[in-house]
């Protein structure tokens, strides 16, 4: 028996079976979002004060008779205005930067990401790091915090935009390392403007991936069209065995070329899927530009999005064997970005190229933009600073969004925003959780009532 | 009561479930989507239930029967949740099949299907835990501990750990036992599952009378052993029944 986890003897015929490594691509992008949102979580939890405490904080409080800490709100047209201007920016700078793409400034986009990367690690990273030395109270004098902040910054943004000269465990690291300090930051914000903001973008995604007009769209067209990948900080997981790419590259072949895919084809596409193999893909040099203006108060936060040219990967599949240059091209994934402009002038301003939505790469891996992890980090942190049910509830929540929106793509083959659905989901379970299921859960096991 | 006790209550609640997973779960990739998408599952059937229940909430303490009438239709919709795993599992299982034969690899063995009804099991197991034990565990990091009227001889963290250790032990391996049952169709498993189920969730009312914590609590992780051990019996029935099958088929 192939599989090492049973420890009954079995029938020596049975090879590895269909189970060994199914679900191999969606696992390996589950991971990392999982740990990015973990990380949130715990710097949230150490750094940052309750917005309003949990029926079964306040009750124990109560009993001994410390005084609760009542959340200062702040109102909703204030959320609103914000979370619209926001969106407005997004949307201007993503023009912004379909008109650079269009007359091929590439170097003031690669200038931009780079910039970006290191602005967030060194001053947002610096802010964490002075957090947590005051919070923890280790002992670290200045001059040594002078010394290895800028390093560890400059390393980490290097790993970041240069992935082709880091081991790429390093790479996958840094970026999700400016996922967590960025995720941090937006946290800060008061509690009505965060969720005013997730749902504004969530909104924003889908109508700027999918409306024709809409600015991502425009973005991916060109770069569709002049087979060229836009410069974005994306996170791609790592690629899977070439072993099974073989096995499906045969089973493309000897299946029928109908256009229409049953379930089975579709959910194997999903969970088994490796179409390049051999190609001798390396992974491209994708440049990540940033810019930084600090002290302005307008400043633009890029933001990418990534999509998926599916349709164009069948039918070159199927010639596999003999093209195998165009077939990565053709799955090469556009990215694009879209700053965002900081709504509050006090704040200082740093610029991130994220991206949004999900694709795949030139290798078959799943391709995640930064933007997505940063979202789904900020709406499980701000979930966080109520309390931890409803923490495990939107996790849960946003990975379900996540594995039904892997699903739509294997089916429309085509771009598609990963923000909107989990968003949607991580909120309402969030409303849920907080209005119906904490009462219910804190009644029965203060009770030792468990079932 | 600290960091280290926080940790020490996660760990009895959850130990098993870890090494479980980093054991068997996290070889396969499969089993971890089974884990992840049957921890939501449960997750909905509870959130299903708080909103039948909303509208009746707080209980008086004294009316006893209305936790029992609460217990009763909490078990219900839970076998009702397995249930619908389940056929939704044998949906899966024919497209995995008619994957696999595509692909001219050999089908889903009965090892996999075993390991795949663990990780369904595990799953519920560890929402549970998660949802009635780990997310009221936040007090326990700080400095002191808390006790509940009802159970004043142990710390109240130590209470529900123990328990959520107990049930987690259930809900995975009464997965595995169900599964198997609708598999070869045996109604005295099918009917099994339930009761035990039903029995342990029972058991906790135990925990309302004045001290019987110290009661119901051991109480429990017997079951859970009894639990264990019928699975055992199953799985190792069933497993070599298939292997004399195949050495026949020889």
């Amino acid at each position: 028996m192939a599989d090492a986890a049973a420890a009954v003897p079995g029938d020596p015929r049975d090879g590895p079976t269909v189970l060994d490594s199914l679900g191999e691509d969606i696992t390996r992008i589950v991971y990392p979002v999982t740990t990015c949102m973990l990380l949130v979580v715990l710097l949230v939890s150490l750094l940052s004060s309750p917005s309003a405490p949990s029926p079964l904080a306040a009750s124990i409080a109560a009993t001994t008779g410390g005084g609760g800490v009542s959340g200062g709100g702040d109102d909703i047209p204030t959320a609103l205005v914000t979370a619209l201007t926001f969106v407005v920016a997004v949307t201007a700078a993503t023009f912004l930067l379909a008109l650079l793409f269009y007359l091929r400034c590439t170097p003031c986009l690669r200038a931009y990401l780079g910039f970006s990367a290191l602005s967030v690690l060194l001053v947002l990273g610096g802010q964490v790091a002075l957090l947590l030395l005051s919070r923890l109270r280790l002992p670290l004098d200045a001059v040594s915090f002078a010394l290895l902040l800028p390093n560890a910054a400059g390393a980490l943004a290097l790993a970041a935009l240069a992935p082709a000269s880091v081991p790429i465990a390093l790479h996958q690291a840094a970026l999700v390392a400016i996922a967590v300090l960025t995720a941090f930051w937006f946290t800060l914000l008061p509690e009505w403007t965060t969720w005013a903001l997730l749902v504004a973008m969530a909104i924003y995604d889908l109508a700027a991936v999918l409306l024709p007009g809409g600015p991502l769209r425009v973005l991916l067209r060109l770069a569709i069209e002049r087979n060229e990948e836009i410069p974005a900080l994306v996170y791609e997981a790592r690629p899977v065995d070439p072993r099974h790419g073989r096995n499906w590259r045969l089973w493309r072949e000897g299946g029928q070329p109908g256009a229409s895919s049953t379930t089975v084809e579709v959910i194997g596409e999903v969970l088994g899927r490796n179409l390049d193999c051999n190609s001798g893909y390396s992974s491209s040099p994708q440049v990540h530009e940033v810019a930084t203006s600090a002290g302005d108060a307008n400043n633009s936060r890029p933001r990418a999005t990534l999509a998926a040219a599916l349709s164009s990967a069948d039918s070159s599949i199927a010639q596999a064997e003999e093209v195998p240059v165009l077939q990565e091209h053709r799955v090469a994934v556009a990215e694009m970005r879209v700053p965002l402009i900081q709504p509050h002038p006090e704040r200082y301003g740093e610029e991130e190229e994220d991206e949004d939505g999900i694709g795949l790469s030139s290798s078959g891996a799943i391709k995640l933009g930064l933007g997505d992890f940063i979202f789904y980090s900020v709406l499980v942190g701000r979930a966080a600073m109520y309390d931890y049910m409803t923490v495990y509830a939107c996790y849960l929540a946003i990975i379900a969004g996540l594995g039904i929106t892997l699903l739509l793509l294997a089916f429309f083959r085509k771009a598609l925003p990963a923000l909107p659905v989990s968003i949607t989901l991580g909120v309402v379970f969030y409303v849920l959780t907080r209005t119906l299921l904490e009462e219910f859960v804190v009644q029965c096991s203060t009770n030792l009532l468990m079932f | 009561m600290t960091v280290a006790a926080g940790l020490g209550y996660a760990l009895i609640a959850l130990g098993p479930a870890f090494s479980l997973f980093a054991g068997v779960v996290a070889r396969k990739p499969f089993l971890v989507l089974t884990l992840l998408s049957s921890t939501l599952f449960w997750l909905i059937s509870l959130i299903v239930l708080s909103g039948i229940w909303r509208g009746f909430l707080p209980i008086k303490s004294g009316t006893w029967w209305a936790y029992a009438i609460l217990i009763i239709t909490s078990v219900a919709l839970q076998e009702g949740t397995r249930l619908v795993f389940w056929r939704l599992y044998k949906k899966m299982e024919e497209m995995l099949d008619a994957f696999a034969d595509r692909i001219s690899k050999p089908r889903l063995s009965l090892t996999d299907k075993m390991l795949i009804s663990l990780a369904g099991g595990l799953g519920h197991g560890v929402a549970h835990a998660v949802f009635f034990c780990l997310s009221l565990l936040t007090p326990a990091f700080g400095r002191a501990t808390f006790y509940v009227e009802r159970c004043s001889k142990m710390p109240f963290f130590l209470a529900s750990a123990l328990i959520a250790l107990g049930f987690l032990v259930i809900h995975t391996f009464s997965m595995i036992i169900a599964f198997n049952a609708y598999d070869e169709k045996k109604k005295c498993d099918q009917i099994v599952v339930p009761v035990v189920h039903l029995a342990a969730a029972v058991m906790t009312l135990v925990n309302l009378a004045p001290g019987g914590c110290l009661i119901g609590t051991p109480l429990l992780l017997v079951m859970a052993a009894l639990t264990l051990q019928y699975c055992w019996r199953v799985a190792c029935r069933r497993l070599t029944e298939h292997q004399h099958r195949q050495l026949n088929d020889n």
